[in-house]
């Protein structure tokens, strides 16, 4: 009881709930607290002590620190969610190409680019869609000419025929 | 759907967070002002701290009992990384150990060796070993004065 006593007037509660004693302290303090209810005792009322100084101490906190504390919780909270929610996404729905959390961040940056993925035969199909496009428009463009051609001709014969007919 | 539990989710933890400030924030805002010794630094850290708080609450036990121990340690650790990056010197250090207004009467009661004691564990986190090297008294001695320094104070705040 006595060296119980001791140790609890020796000024290393005092350092432990300042954070200002050694791991080994510390340590002892705790094996002390779970075995002895005198030294769970003072280091509770230390606690409180603790809390009493600052009470004391205390300055009050301009107007408006709660509303920008606010704001930034809300933030925070937001930030999480947008990256729980990314996270939660099947692989192959984040773009497939990567499989880290850092990668799968950029997927909105992409969204947001105007870039579209779609799939490998549309490749194909555009092309044969071009390919065609373009024999549709020399068609046309040669038939066209021929028309013209055809046209004049036509239109020499005429006059050939008015100037040969007798009149 | 997902906007909503957002909305829960930050409804929630802003009044758990709620609930520390209004019991806590002018403490933790005084102990901060002695230690940076410029209040809009203080006033800017208590913001900083309160939210990132937030993402950490679920780390910790709030039971009510050792509360403000709890918050004022996650606070100091904090101070020094916001202050001083993760090299600190003593140099760094803000000078001028002048406690103001009304913390002057509390530590006013106190000797110099317990005032620089408690002034020097309390609001620099120094440990008993440094300091009894820099005084060059034992660290039983220190230990003592700060003992005292706590008994003085109590007594203080009982009268």
């Amino acid at each position: 009881m006595v060296k119980i006593n001791e140790y609890i007037e020796s000024g290393i509660l005092e350092a432990y709930v300042l954070g200002s004693a050694s791991k080994a302290e510390a340590e002892e303090l705790l094996y002390m607290k779970a075995k002895h209810p005198q030294v769970l005792e003072a280091l509770l009322e230390l606690e409180m002590d603790l809390e009493h100084i600052a009470q004391r101490m205390a300055i009050i906190p301009p107007v408006g620190t709660w509303e920008k504390i606010e704001a930034g919780i809300n933030e925070v909270v937001k930030a999480k969610n947008s990256d729980a929610l990314t996270l939660d996404m099947p692989f192959e729905d984040r773009g497939g190409r990567t499989k880290s959390r850092k990668s799968s961040q950029f997927i909105e940056v992409e969204a947001e680019s105007g870039h579209m993925r779609i799939r490998k035969i549309w490749r194909w199909i555009f092309a044969g869609v071009f390919l065609l496009g373009k024999i549709f428009l020399a068609c046309a463009i040669y038939f066209y000419l021929e028309n013209r051609h055809n046209e004049k001709e036509l239109e020499q014969l005429k006059n050939e025929l008015k100037i040969h007919s007798p009149r | 759907m997902l906007k909503m539990n957002q909305q829960i989710v930050a409804g929630k933890r802003s009044e758990n967070i709620r609930f520390l400030y209004d019991k806590y924030a002018g403490m933790l805002l005084g102990y901060v002002v002695e230690v940076t010794k410029d209040r809009a630094v203080a006033e800017k850290f208590l913001v900083n701290f309160f939210c990132n708080l937030s993402g950490q609450l679920d780390e910790h036990e709030w039971d009510g009992l050792d509360n403000w121990c709890q918050l004022q340690r996650l606070a100091r650790e904090r101070l020094e990384i916001f202050m001083f990056g993760t090299h600190r010197t003593e140099a760094d250090r803000p000078v001028n150990l002048v406690m103001h207004g009304a913390r002057d009467k509390f530590l006013d009661r106190l000797s110099d060796e317990q005032r620089h004691v408690f002034c020097e564990v309390y609001y620099y986190r120094k440990s008993i070993e440094l300091l009894s090297s820099e005084l060059n008294k034992t660290e039983d001695s220190i230990r003592k004065a700060l003992k005292e320094a706590f008994a003085i104070m109590r007594k203080g705040g009982e009268n």
